[in-house]
Formats: structure tokens, sequence, C-alpha cells
């Protein structure tokens, strides 16, 4: 029997995520990167770099769907989805329960109503950096941490800081003086994974908070911040083994979805040429 | 003569004025670093020094700023609002509202023919609604304070920055600069974004004319053009708008004497 194969391309604001799913919607193959500043040429190199995990040639790949903010620079891309619908789709696979999911990435934050694995409604925030990713990743240098160090930092601590700046740049001299007046660093820390889990909760409360609550996004790796999020929450709230895939995860299994339902109808599928290339400015013009 | 001194402890620097007769006799600015109290004494001392004074030829001191429960001297401590409401109205009488940049905060004050507050909208929770922003930026594009206002009114095209944060203005400065956009246009840009958080605070507690500007943000012209095309009025400008808040204080020390 031949298997087919679909690919979901998620370009977020920090990391670059790719997920190869077959018709039994089983992950083949998943690879995180950085996106850095060059992300025009860094998706067919993520892309290859997925292929070559799955034993798989581009040829193989029924339909490729792209999403995240960075989704027209995927020049072998079928089709572009938004990743809201994307995340709702990929955050049901891992919880079908799910009612409301969380997710915190580098550049935003947002929370979305979900029912059978449709997006019904959702807040989002990405004006101010203080409720984001980028607020731990400005102030974890300052604590001369790395981001990836803070919740177990913060599990250790014995109580947590009260951080009154709502700015990252304000917070940053804050944590300098909550420094410099001796409060122990984890104490701080615990402090400042309650000032962002207090914020997004808020944000999310404006939907209704129904279980089950799935937490996404890089921050969702955090588990200090999920264990403050939970508190703000007042619930159990579960988060994937890899909390940064569920946008291509969803992608790919939608694109799954588009063709087998094209195929129920006899249709031909709508695709493009998967080109494996740079994208070049001329395709974002397009 | 009796004579008067006001400190003013800011964010970025600390200044000071000693007054005698009602006029400026001295006034010194220098680096707040980040020992507040350590910069205070400093300050005292020098400016002491340029008149030839002793701390006790002077007959009250009032200081206003950050971090005034720290410092060792001064006979009164007074908001820093009410002195820059007392500085501009001694420095222009007819002025009924007074627009404050500081490095960590704006504000909008409505001041009576007395140099009272009549009312006031803040601006102090958000960087990007103080000269913080344009610090940040300034240092990403690598160019002075001082050569921001006049490079910024080059620009023709200033950038729109999105967001309204000063972490992600930030990003999208570099990002910007990786374009090839002159620098005088993202200045330009984030002087407009500036401008247009303080004439919004202007709204909310309505102009009066005369309207003057101070603090470390009234160093910029090209924001004062911006904020004064905003508004569509001419702003009163000191001579040296960072030293309103040590005037008031001043001003203040001397009513505390009568």
């Amino acid at each position: 029997m031949i298997r087919i194969y679909f690919a979901g391309v998620d370009i977020g604001s920090t990391m670059t995520k790719v997920v190869i799913a077959d018709e039994g919607e089983k992950v083949v193959s998943r690879v995180i990167s950085h996106t850095g500043a060059e992300h025009r040429r860094l998706a067919n190199r993520v892309m290859e770099e997925a292929l070559k995990q799955a034993g798989l040639s581009i040829d193989d790949i029924s339909y490729v769907i792209a999403t995240g903010y960075g989704r027209i620079n995927v020049p072998f891309a079928d089709k572009q989805v938004t990743e809201l619908t994307c995340h709702a789709r990929g955050v049901y696979q891992f919880r079908q329960g799910v009612r409301l999911a969380i997710d915190i990435g580098g550049q935003d934050s947002k929370a979305l109503k979900i029912k059978d694995g449709k997006l019904i409604d959702f807040v989002m925030s990405d004006k101010c950096a203080a409720g984001t990713g980028r607020f731990l990743e400005v102030l974890a240098p300052t604590l001369g941490l790395r981001v990836e160090e803070l919740g177990e930092t913060s599990l250790r601590a014995t109580r947590k800081v009260k951080i009154s700046s709502t700015c990252t740049v304000f917070g940053q001299q804050e944590v300098i003086s909550l420094l410099s007046d001796g409060e122990p660093l984890e104490d701080i820390v615990a402090g400042l994974h309650d000032a962002i889990a207090s914020r997004v909760a808020s944000m999310a409360r404006k939907l209704k908070i129904e279980p089950d609550v799935v937490f996404t996004g890089g921050v969702a790796k955090n588990s200090g911040v999920a264990k403050a999020l939970g508190k703000n929450l007042g619930c159990e709230i579960f988060i994937p083994d890899e909390p940064l895939l569920s946008g291509a995860l969803g992608a790919a299994l939608l694109g799954k979805e588009t063709v087998m339902k094209a195929l129920e109808r006899g249709e031909p599928v709508k695709r493009s040429e998967h080109r494996l290339e740079e994208a070049t400015f001329f395709d974002q013009v397009e | 003569m009796a004579r008067y001194m006001g400190v003013d402890i800011g964010s970025v620097t600390t200044k000071g004025v000693i007054t005698g007769n009602g006029k400026i006799e001295a006034f010194l600015i220098i680096p707040s670093g980040s020992n507040y109290r350590a910069a205070a004494e400093k300050l005292r001392e020098e400016l002491l020094a340029k008149v030839g004074l002793q701390p006790e030829d002077i007959a009250c001191v009032v200081v206003t700023g950050h971090g005034t429960d720290r410092i060792p001297f001064g006979n009164k401590t007074v908001a820093d609002m009410r002195c820059c409401a007392r500085g501009i109205n001694r420095l222009f009488p007819e002025a009924r509202t007074v627009i404050d940049v500081q490095g960590q905060s704006s504000q909008v004050i409505r001041v009576g023919e007395k140099g009272q507050i009549i009312s006031f909208a803040v601006s102090e929770k958000c960087a990007s609604g103080s000269g913080r922003f344009l610090e940040i930026i300034a240092n990403v594009l690598q160019i002075k304070l001082d050569e921001v206002g006049p490079l910024s009114l080059e620009s023709e095209n200033p950038v729109v920055f999105t967001t309204g944060c000063a972490v992600f203005g930030e990003s999208e400065a570099i990002s910007r600069v990786a374009e090839g956009i002159p620098k005088e246009d993202i200045l330009a840009g984030v002087n407009k974004a500036l401008a247009d958080k303080i004439s919004a605070l202007a709204g909310r507690v309505g102009l009066e004319e005369q309207c003057a500007i101070s603090g470390g943000g009234a160093l910029n012209t090209g924001l004062i053009k911006r904020v004064e095309d905003n508004l569509g009025i001419k702003l009163e400008v000191p001579d040296r708008p960072q030293l309103v808040n040590a005037l008031g204080a001043a001003v203040m020390a001397e009513e505390k004497s009568k």
C-alpha cells in the first residue's frame, strides 16, 4: 500500500516548526528551528530536514499547509491557513475535550475557545511585550539566567515577590533593584511568572474559562508559568509533550482533511508545485 | 540675602538650582548613576562650591524626584509634579499647561496663576510613553540623544511603529535598519509615536494656552515640532528645560521659608 503524507509548516516569530503526518494521523517527523532574521531562506531548509528524518522526498508529500506569521514565505505550500485555525486543530488532536487553549509565544499571546476542534472565538494580545514570551526573554539575562532555567528556578521559591511594573522595560529596572535589595533570585522569578500568568489569565477571562484547558507555545515549556497559570485560572491545565508543535501539527492534519474531502467528492485537489527553494521578495509581492 | 536650593533626582540626571532674590544664582546637572544618594550629595557639594557657599548658608532645601526618602539632607520633600508646576510658573507666568517629558514618564499638567496644579494626566506604566523609548531606539541606531532632534527633523517619511511597545519597537527599529531605512526616518517615527501619546494625554486634561514643555524630552526639537503640529499650538520652551523641576523645588523652598 502506498502511504501518503501531509506537512504543516509553522513560521513563528521566534521558532519555525515542521510536522509531517501520515494518513493515519501518525506523526512521522518533526523539526523545530530558530526563525532568525532570514526566514525566507529557512522554510525549505527546515522542510528538507524534516523529510530527511522521515526518509521521504518532497514528492511523497500530498499537501503542505503553511501557517504562522511568516506563512507567506513558504513557496512550496499548497495553502496558507491562519495560526488560530491550525492551533485549534492541533490542540484538539492532543486533547479532544479541549474548550480553551492558551498559547504564549515569543511575540504574542492568545486564548482560543474551541469546540470539537473548531475555533469559535479568540482574544489575542500582540501590542505589548509584557504578556508574551518576550517579557521572559528580556528579563532572564538580567537575572543571569537562561530562559530554559527559569521554570526550575521558580519551583524552588518559598514565596513570590510582587512585581509592580506592567512594562517589560520598567520591569527590568525593578528586577535590578529587587536583586540589589537582596531578594532571593527564585522568589523574583516566581514573581515574574505570576506577573505574566495573571496578565494572560485576565485576557483569557474575556472568553469563558471552561475545562479542559490546554496550554501551548514556547512559554508552556516553562513549568513555573504553567503552575502560575493554573493557579490564576483556578483549574488544571494540560500541556502537550511538545507544546511548540500544535500549530504545525494542526496544519498537517488540516492538509489531510482537505485532500480526503476532495477525494470523497471525487474532485481534483488544488495543489501548487512543490518547489523546495528559497522564497524571494517577489513571492511576497504576489 | 537668603538662598534656597532645589534638588531634582531624575532617572538619568540629577539637577540642582540655587536661587536668591527670586533669581537663579547657580545650577548644575550631573549623571544620576546607580546610587541616587551619592549623586545627590555630590551635586549639593559641587553646587555650593560654584557660588562659594556652605550648607548652612542655604535657608531651605527642597528635594524632589526618584528615591527622595534616601537623601540625607533637605528640609522637605515635594512631589515632582508640584515642582514642575511651580518651576514653569516662575519661568512663564502666563503658562496654563505644561507638558513634562521625563526619562520614565510623561505628564500634562494644568497650572493655575500661582503655579498650583489644577489637574493632570500621567503616563508612567509604559516605557513607550516616556523618554526611555527614545533612549532605546537611539541606542539601536548608535545616535547620541542630543542628535535625535536635528536628525529627525530631516525626515520626510517617518517610520510607523505598529505596536506602541518599546520592546517590540526596538525589534521594529532593528528590522527597519536591516531594510536600509535611513536613521532619520526611524527617529522621526519614534518622535511621532511619543508625540501621539503625549497629545492623547493632553486631550485628557484639556489644553489651555499658553502651553510650555519641560523635562529632558524638551531638548528634542523633533519631538517639540511633532507635539506642536499635533496640538496646533506653539510651545514655550525654557532654555534649560531639564532644570524646571529643580527650579520649582527651589521656589517651594522659598515658600516654605516665608
